[in-house]
């Protein structure tokens, strides 16, 4: 019990004294996060709409596959895209491994199938009319798609929430790519496991409740967002 | 008993541990972390007894009434290890310490543990004689385990201060070599403690005790120094000839 | 020249066969009555002359002109035919809102689009409507917004699709004032309904669909006699001429 006590007093030292080491952590977790969560979207909203809008015959096992992609593990993810960045592999001199764009780009496979995915539903489970409504309004078909985004924006919005509550919280793919180097790629999760190596529980738990903080207040911004 | 990974990765304990087992007829569980968790392990009294290579922070463990009967029981030692190419001109330099001012003079990378571990520990020591704070772009703090750290230090082409056991271990995977060794402060100590019963009185300290008689006695100390990797050996011992 | 003429169209989904036309003509201008019992497949027709769906086989000439259906093309088609649907979608936010995404892809702004949408809604008798949230709006005011979302475009074709369903008498009062003061207006207007009577109301003879076929209209004198479901070569009708008053 005094662990717990100690453990939470020394959380709120760092939040209210706004340690260095302990706020470069937080800022570079959003930093990644956020980054890796816009190139999520950008390949993640597309497909799911191109597979929720257009028959074809594979359908099916596409779907499938789309789903067990979200469940592929954060550290087969790091090891793929470390063998792409590494000085042996194709991009190796590039030199992202041990920086953020590393992290960023791991992230972003790892939230991609996520975003797909509940975009996909969205799009499934929209009126059916919207569509020829905004084609037959004179909408092209680019126009129409757009308009349907909008129509079904808190879905969409739900599965950008969850991929970025996804790759804020994970830290197989941010140790394995980023190198925990401090003050450029060590992430509040990254952080949290040296902490805990050291034997240092207290600031270990005090990251934590400031990473479980900062996941409820973005939730909290969204969903602000959505009901404008 | 709690002790360090590198420890754990160098192998010795597995040739180690089995004959005390054997003439005491126990079974040693071994927990390896790193060096600040380990003794926290003793703080709180989960352990029975501790083995790392920290001695500023083992000697403040004793003195905090932790634990009690610290011994000597070997050294290995670190070197400093770097790009063959050596953009810092280690090679030219005098001391250990030297070559991590020229390293920060030259901005060259360097790829520190950053974990307080015993190998971060020397770093520290060596920065201090040199005089020099390290601070910047190039110097690396990665808060991993050593094989991580040779690792990156491999991939950035940097400089980094390793055990000499891992290094070894890692040979293959990397094409850093050593630019220095064998000074007299590169020497790694380790030393063995057993967790103070008065603090903890559930404690095995009698088995801690025989644990601690073992490897600081004639059959321990031979097991290490007999004990090699790739056929180089890898600690010495306190009072035996270096070959 | 006609407005429109269907050749050998035909509509399937996987196995059934929605809709068999051999010949159809439907000239520009005036009111046009589509009837039928429900599935026959009048809904699937207009879907197809407002060009939001291509035929399985055959082909469709507007304006003379034989149509492609490629999206290139056919967004401009789409723009001179709209449809309103039988229980029509409001997109979510306001009224305006609503109005506002037809105009704007056609590139009106400003003054101009603001007239439109406030001389559409004064038309069916819900001036001041701008900024209602449209979900909020009953069934009349649904179905009447919707036809002012279509009117703002000024569409060479309104097509409608059961104007008069689920609506309440004074919406439907309006409604029918405002679809017979349209061919004046020069909008050819097409629209369906499933009440036998509509057309006798309407004081003419109809377009009748039966199981995706074209089946005799009961005044047509030559198909008098003949069994439903036997396709003839039709020209259609008008229920009223271009330049005549309601009725």
């Amino acid at each position: 019990m005094g662990f717990l006590l100690e453990s939470l007093k020394a959380s709120i030292h760092l939040i209210v004294t706004w340690d260095p080491a302990f706020s470069h952590a937080v800022w570079t977790s959003l930093y990644v996060s956020a980054w890796s969560i816009v190139f999520a979207s950008l390949l993640g909203i597309p497909a799911g709409l191109a597979v929720g809008l257009t028959e074809f015959s594979l359908k099916r096992p596409v779907i499938t596959m789309l789903n067990s992609l979200m469940a592929v593990p954060t550290v087969l993810i790091g090891l793929l895209v470390y063998g792409f960045v590494s000085r042996q592999g194709p991009f190796g001199g590039l030199g992202l491994l041990f920086t953020p764009a590393a992290i960023i780009v791991g992230d972003a496979l790892l939230a991609a199938p996520i975003v797909a995915n509940l975009a996909l539903s969205s799009v499934r489970g929209s009126n059916t009319a919207i569509l020829p409504t905004a084609m037959t309004l004179g909408g092209s078909r680019f126009q129409s798609v757009l308009k349907l985004l909008s129509e079904i924006r808190f879905g969409m919005m739900a599965a950008v929430i969850s991929g970025f509550g996804r790759v804020v919280s994970e830290v197989g793919v941010a140790m394995m790519l980023g190198g925990n180097i401090f003050g450029y790629t060590r992430t509040m999760t990254t952080a949290i496991a040296l902490e805990t190596s050291k034997g240092e529980f207290a600031f270990g738990i005090a990251l934590g409740l400031i990473l479980m903080a900062v996941a409820l207040a973005v939730n909290i911004v969204f969903q602000f967002l959505q009901r404008r | 008993m709690s002790t360090t990974t590198s420890t754990e990765n160098s192998g010795l304990l597995r040739v180690l541990l089995p004959p005390f087992e054997k003439k005491f007829g126990c079974k040693v569980d071994v927990i390896a972390v790193g060096t600040g968790k380990a003794l926290k392990l003793g703080e709180a009294g989960d352990v029975d007894v501790v083995f790392v290579h920290a001695r500023s922070l083992e000697d403040k463990f004793v003195s905090a009434g932790f634990g009690v009967n610290r011994r000597d029981v070997m050294y290995n030692d670190f070197v400093l290890i770097g790009p063959p190419e050596d953009p810092a001109r280690v090679r030219g330099a005098g001391s250990a310490a030297e070559a991590l001012s020229k390293i920060a003079a030259a901005g060259s990378i360097f790829v520190s543990r950053g974990d307080e571990s015993g190998t971060h520990q020397k770093e520290k020591e060596l920065w201090k004689n040199g005089g020099v704070a390290p601070k910047g772009k190039w110097y690396l703090e990665a808060g991993q385990g050593m094989g991580e750290v040779i690792n990156m230090a491999t991939q950035v082409r940097g400089y980094t201060l390793a055990d000499r056991g891992t290094c070894i271990a890692y040979g293959k995977k990397t094409d850093l070599v050593i630019l220095r060794q064998g000074d007299g402060n590169l020497r790694n100590p380790y030393g063995v403690i057993a967790v103070n019963p008065a603090r903890h009185p559930h404690v095995k300290y009698d088995m801690a005790m025989k644990f601690i008689g073992f490897v600081t006695g004639e059959e321990g100390r031979g097991i290490i120094a007999d004990f090699r990797i790739d056929g180089k050996p890898l600690f010495f011992v306190y009072g035996m000839k270096e070959t | 020249m006609p407005l429109y003429r269907l050749e050998s169209v035909t509509k399937r989904y996987r196995e059934r066969v929605a809709l068999g036309i051999p010949a159809l003509v439907i000239g520009e201008g005036g009111i046009h009555s589509l009837s039928g019992p429900n599935g026959s497949g009048k809904s699937t027709l207009l879907g197809i002359l407002a060009f939001l769906s291509p035929p399985t086989s055959g082909a469709l000439y507007y304006d003379g002109k034989r149509v492609e259906w490629k999206e290139r093309s056919l967004v401009a088609l789409r723009r001179e035919a709209t449809l309103l649907h039988q229980a029509p979608y409001l997109f979510e936010g306001s009224v305006l809102a609503n109005m506002t995404f037809g105009l704007k892809v056609r590139g009106v702004e400003g003054e101009q689009r603001r007239r439109r949408i406030a001389e559409s809604l004064e038309m069916v008798g819900l001036g001041g409507f701008e900024h209602r949230r449209a979900r909020a709006l009953s069934g009349g005011e649904t179905q009447r917004i919707a036809l002012a979302r279509a009117l703002a475009l000024s569409p060479r074709v309104l097509l409608l699709d059961e104007p008069l369903a689920n609506v309440d008498r004074e919406s439907a009062e309006v409604i029918r004032a405002v679809i017979a003061g349209l061919p004046a207006r020069g909008t050819t207007v097409i629209m369906t309904t499933h009440d036998p009577d509509v057309p006798g109301r309407l004081n003419g003879e109809a377009i009748r669909l039966e199981e995706g076929r074209l089946s005799a209209a009961p005044d047509v004198g030559t198909a008098a006699g003949q069994a439903p479901g036997v396709p003839h070569r039709f020209e259609l009708r008008l229920l009223q001429g271009p330049g005549e008053c309601g009725s």
